[in-house]
């Protein structure tokens, strides 16, 4: 029984020696002096062969209940001491007030938001984003769009020209040795669309304009246009009328109110410009503010893109994002979208 | 246009209040860019009145008590004033009780502070005279006491300044804007008076003036001159001045005074000739000889080109046609006989002649938006007899008309089907017709239409050549019917399956991808000055590049990167000291590939050294960074940036720093990348501090395939993979793509068809200790796996070991041991 003794003893002092344990190189050491080659476990199961053969089955018994609750401490000694190894690791307790380091966030510039939200708006009611160059050429600016050439939109006070001899390998011109200009308006694209395809159309054009102009609080030499076209079978005024309504209310809220004020467009016939009920609007006291253009597309652009006119009539609707973003945002001068001021973009992180 | 309503009221009788007037010009389509009031209300009890004393009011620190002598209207009054402009000894208008100012304002007598007051003494803004209320309304020379103030004061008037419309060059006078009152009042139209004293028949024939000879009747299609003989020049009668006052124009003399007036009565522009200084007493209409000089009456001298039209006599050119005259034959006080010229011209040799020589004038303004030729003789009568009125003198032959004898007659049939249709809302046929007459669109027949309806056969006037088809007639009955009135709708939307623009998409994507890794959005403009392009393209590229007319020498090319706008706007920030760091645009940019330009859809980054200081570091960005980036973005426009080789961006002139840069792009240059470090010296030029690294990438828009094939599931194993590692000493130079193409080359070819060689990458880069000058070494990790089995350490070693003989045997690289 002085075997079983010293078991008992061995595995109570290496519980004791055990609770000290903090670190792997302590744990290895005591490893050694238990179940090492020269450990004192290892010594008391070579006294095996000394004991009487009747005695050794319960003997065995009591070795290996002894080796494995030894080596259960051990291995919770040893998880203990990686615990202890990864705290160490992870350092002291995070101070989550500290601010990251890390940029960010991002932020899409409010012209964009504004042009996103006009499509995403027009998208729910069939329309379709078109895209187009933004050099152009005479015909898909202004003579498929019923400008005569002495119309003074075309003088070269007003829009930019290119040389007689520029190419533009991948704007392709309507008759050869047009001049290149650089698009006034988006409406180009309307041109572009209906000379590509057959109505029913319904396109929203949004895009880059140039006029030749000088810059101030309310003019920029390059600014930001979106435009719809919708080419069907009996498209009316009062269509028209209900389209900007729907827009102009799911984009500045309901009671959001439009009114047509008669007006002269040559691509457009009648035309219209478009004021919005302004009251709620930042920085603005008018009951009405301008805010588009529009129309029913006049019979000759459609004959000018091959459409029969007694077949097909349509709508068209065109509005500065500019101007729009402007209104919407309560920002009163046109340059400080070009500037790129962080101050003015971190202010539309994540909104609209 | 400036629109006086006085002026209106001659000819329609409109009693509406000036906010009505105001609408209806705003809903006939015409933008009223302001209403000004001029001159004085009607205002009753209102009287001229001299403050005899002022006192300090008592009880108040900021009041007057004064005394007020009004004379016959009621001797001396006590009046307690707040204004602090006057003095003992001026006139100002008095408001006694009973007295109603403008905006419902009733004076009564009355207690402040204490003191009776007898009644107001006025600022001009309390009597309805603008905005001046900078104190009491002293009024000048004394005026008697106690007389009415609308004697002393001008009579009021509204002016309108109205934006016509290009279409509607009727309206750029009084009488075309009252035709369209009339109609929206319906009220009827009463034209001026035609007395036409200017009848010649039976009168001399002077002998000043012989006639007109018109060398270039399609420039000049009708030319009238009118003789009057006797004239005495003066001042014009005080309502004509009033007039030209109210519309912002000058009284000059009653001849000059008498043009104006008519020019604006009925659109037509005239010209007065002292007829004593038309050398040979002959007109002529000619184009200007080449470098033939003019003093206009604003005193320049202009030279001519020989487009333009020019009126001369024999000697001289004396107006440049339809622009302005010459100081050498204008009307002044020595004038008795009067040649008064009444003419069509061509817009568009206006609009050139006008462009050419910078010179605009109410003339000009109304010859380019068009002239009715049919109507211009009777406002040549007009101001015949307006002359004779106003300067005396008698009509004398001869009347000279050259050309105009082309007769005006246009129809145009609607019907009210055709109306309903285009408006999509039901209008009474009845409320049709009232509004095309209300316009003196004359219904000339009506007949049922075919498949209901009515039909109507419409007259169109002479002024109104801006109506051709049945579609104009559907605006002008909606304008008169009034487009507030339409109605409400849903909108009816049809189902698409098409899809938004691979342009519109890949920006998106892009942007999208951008943001979302913390880079700011930013819009630079398109246009960028021609010296900064060589930093980023070659000299031919850049010229190419360039606008015929640019505005402003800073904005005169396209720009072929949108880099140069993002360290715009890094330098801006830096120097508001805020601290930016990543920045991204999407945009067109323009590329030059053999002689032609390019539009390409470009999306770009640059991201500088973050100059906040934080609290705990992070590593810098680096060129692998901005591959990284631009890989992304490449994919966003379906483009594998691997496809193709890099190329190093060489040459100081990129804007790129040599070795630190790569360019990769399609065979066909349809896309291009571009990434990594920015020339520093070029930043540093800028003033822009730290390095910056940058990515752009451009793809021509029609290369974008919206029509991606879909794509298919590869099935993978499922047995466990074998991984070796293997290093190769290679020289410096050596790109560890060649390396890695070659490691997966021998590794294919040993495995040949036992297993597959999943993939071998890059993991390590080492030079230094245990390597010789100029050798680096790389390591690989392969993978290999097999789609049926597990496999063997064995197999797989020897593998290895056949990858290893077949790269020594190759001799460009060595295993490193």
């Amino acid at each position: 029984m002085e075997m079983q003794e010293q078991l008992s003893s061995l595995l109570s002092k290496a519980s004791a020696e055990l609770q000290q344990i903090r670190t792997r190189p302590e744990l290895e050491s005591l490893k050694a002096r238990y179940v090492g080659p020269n450990g004192e476990f290892t010594a008391l199961m070579k006294q095996m062969g000394s004991v009487p053969k009747e005695l050794r089955p319960a003997m065995g018994k009591l070795i290996n209940e002894s080796k494995a609750k030894l080596q259960s401490l051990l291995d919770a000694s040893l998880r203990s001491v990686e615990e202890v190894e990864l705290t160490a690791r992870l350092g002291p307790a995070i101070d989550p007030t500290l601010p990251s380091p890390d940029a960010g966030p991002g932020t899409f510039h409010p012209l964009t938001l504004v042009r996103e939200e006009v499509c995403k708006i027009l998208r729910k009611v069939g329309f379709v984003v078109a895209d187009g160059p933004e050099v152009e050429t005479e015909f898909y600016c202004f003579d498929a769009l019923n400008t005569p050439p002495e119309h003074p939109a075309r003088d070269p006070q007003d829009t930019f020209y290119f040389p007689p001899g520029a190419r533009f390998g991948n704007v392709s011109r309507h008759t050869p040795g047009e001049k290149y200009l650089l698009r006034t308006h988006t409406s180009s694209v309307q041109v572009r669309t209906m000379l590509k395809g057959q109505p029913p159309i319904r396109i929203v054009s949004p895009g880059r304009v140039y006029r030749r102009d000088t810059s101030d609080a309310s003019h920029s030499a390059n600014f930001h246009q979106v435009e719809c076209l919708y080419v069907d079978k009996n498209v009316t005024v009062r269509d028209l009328k209900a389209l900007l309504d729907y827009l102009f209310e799911a984009l500045m809220g309901p009671g959001t109110k439009t009114r047509f004020r008669p007006h002269y467009f040559g691509y457009t016939e009648p035309s219209f410009e478009v004021d919005l009920s302004a009251k709620h609007l930042p920085k603005v006291n008018k009951e009405w503010i301008e805010i588009g253009g529009c129309g029913i597309v006049d019979p000759e652009v459609f004959k000018s893109v091959g459409y029969d006119p007694e077949v097909w009539s349509g709508y068209a609707f065109g509005m500065g994002i500019e101007r729009l973003a402007m209104t919407l945002y309560g920002i009163d001068d046109i340059r400080v979208f070009y500037q790129n001021d962080l101050r003015l973009l971190r202010q539309f992180t994540g909104s609209i | 246009m400036k629109i006086s309503l006085n002026w209106i009221w001659d000819y329609v009788a409109i009693d509406a209040p000036v906010e009505e007037v105001t609408r209806a010009i705003t809903f006939l389509g015409f933008e009223v860019e302001h209403v000004s009031v001029t001159g004085a209300p009607k205002l009753d009890k209102v009287v001229v009145g001299e403050v005899l004393t002022r006192d300090k009011h008592p009880n108040a620190d900021k009041l007057s008590v004064c005394t007020v002598d009004i004379g016959p209207a009621g001797g001396v009054k006590t009046i307690v004033c707040g204004a602090q402009n006057y003095k003992v000894g001026d006139r100002v208008p008095v408001a006694l009780p009973g007295a109603v100012l403008p905006g419902d304002f009733t004076i009564k007598q009355s207690k402040i502070r204490g003191q009776l007051s007898d009644g107001m003494m006025c600022s001009a803004r309390e009597l309805g005279m603008g905005d001046d209320h900078g104190g009491l309304l002293i009024l000048e020379g004394r005026p008697e006491l106690g007389m009415a103030i609308n004697e002393v004061l001008p009579p009021g008037d509204t002016v309108f300044d109205v934006e016509i419309t290009p279409n509607r060059p009727d309206c750029l006078s009084h009488l075309g804007l009252a035709r369209e009152l009339s109609a929206w009042f319906r009220r009827g139209l009463s034209y001026p008076p035609e007395r036409f004293l200017g009848d010649v028949s039976g009168a001399p024939t002077s002998t000043l003036f012989s006639g007109v000879q018109v060398d270039h009747a399609e420039d000049c299609p009708l030319y009238s001159a009118h003789v009057v003989a006797g004239v005495k020049v003066g001042p014009s009668p005080g309502w004509m001045q009033e007039r030209l006052r109210a519309v912002g124009l000058r009284p000059i003399n009653n001849i000059v005074d008498v043009g104006n007036y008519v020019m604006l009565e009925y659109g037509q522009p005239l010209h007065a000739f002292d007829a004593k200084k038309i050398a040979g007493g002959r007109l002529v209409v000619r184009r200007a000889f080449e470098g033939e000089k003019i003093r206009t009456l604003d005193q320049k001298e202009r030279t001519l080109s020989s487009k333009s039209l020019v009126i001369a006599d024999q000697e001289k050119a004396l107006v440049i046609a339809g622009v302005m005259g010459g100081e050498n034959s204008g009307v002044d006080e020595t004038t008795t006989t009067v040649v008064l010229e009444c003419a069509i011209f061509k817009a568009s040799s206006i609009r050139w002649t006008s462009r050419s020589l910078g010179l605009s004038s109410d003339s000009s303004y109304r010859y380019e938006r068009g002239v009715d030729p049919h109507t211009a003789l009777e406002a040549a009568r007009r101001a015949v007899d307006l002359i004779i009125e106003t300067a005396g003198g008698t009509a004398v032959g001869p009347v000279a008309v050259a050309g105009g004898d082309v007769p005006w007659k246009r129809e145009i049939t609607v019907t009210s089907t055709y109306v309903e249709e285009r408006l999509g809302f039901p209008v009474p046929a009845s409320e049709m017709r009232a509004a095309l007459e209300a316009l003196e669109l004359r219904i000339e027949r009506e007949n049922p239409a075919q498949g209901g309806g009515t039909e109507w056969v419409v007259e169109i006037p002479s002024w109104r050549d801006d109506l051709d088809r049945p579609i104009d007639l559907v605006e002008e009955i909606l304008r008169i019917y009034g487009t507030e009135r339409i109605p409400a709708a849903r909108v009816l939307a049809v189902g698409t399956s098409a899809e938004d623009d691979p342009v519109v998409v890949f920006n998106r994507r892009a942007v999208s991808y951008l943001v979302g890794h913390d880079f700011h959005e930013c819009v630079n403009l398109t246009l960028r000055p021609g010296a900064e392009l060589t930093t980023w393209v070659s000299q031919t590229a850049a010229a190419e590049l360039a606008l015929a007319n640019p505005f402003v020498e800073d904005q005169s090319h396209l720009r072929p990167t949108l880099v140069m706008g993002l360290l715009d706007t890094l330098l801006l920030n830096q120097s508001r000291g805020e601290p930016a760091s990543r920045l991204c645009e999407a945009g067109r940019i323009f590329v030059e590939n053999n002689g032609h330009n390019y539009e390409g859809a470009a999306v770009a980054f640059v991201i500088a050294e973050d100059p906040t200081r934080h609290w705990l570091r992070r590593q810098p960005a680096d060129f692998y960074t901005a591959k990284h980036h631009l890989t992304a973005i490449a994919s966003a426009a379906g483009v594998d940036l691997s496809s193709e080789a890099a190329e190093p961006v060489v040459g100081p002139g990129f804007g790129w720093h040599e070795g630190h840069s790569v360019s990769i792009s399609a065979k066909d240059q349809s896309w291009i990348a571009r990434f990594g470090l920015v020339n520093l010296a070029m930043l540093r030029s800028r003033g822009i501090e730290g390095s910056v690294i940058a990515g752009v990438f451009s793809i021509r828009p029609e290369r974008l395939d919206p029509d991606k094939a879909r794509r298919r599931f590869r099935d993978f194993s499922l047995f466990p993979a074998a991984l070796r590692d293997l290093a190769l000493v290679v020289d410096e130079s050596a790109r560890a793509g060649d390396v890695e193409a070659a490691v997966a080359s021998a590794a294919r070819e040993a495995a040949g068809a036992l297993f597959a060689v999943e993939s071998v990458s890059l993991f390590d880069v080492y030079r230094g200790k245990g390597l010789a000058e100029g050798k680096k070494s790389l390591a690989f990790s392969l993978v290999f796996r097999s789609a049926s089995r597990t496999l063997t350490d064995d197999e797989v070693n020897g593998v290895l070991l056949s990858i290893q003989d077949r790269i020594e045997k190759a001799g460009t690289y060595q295993l490193r041991k």
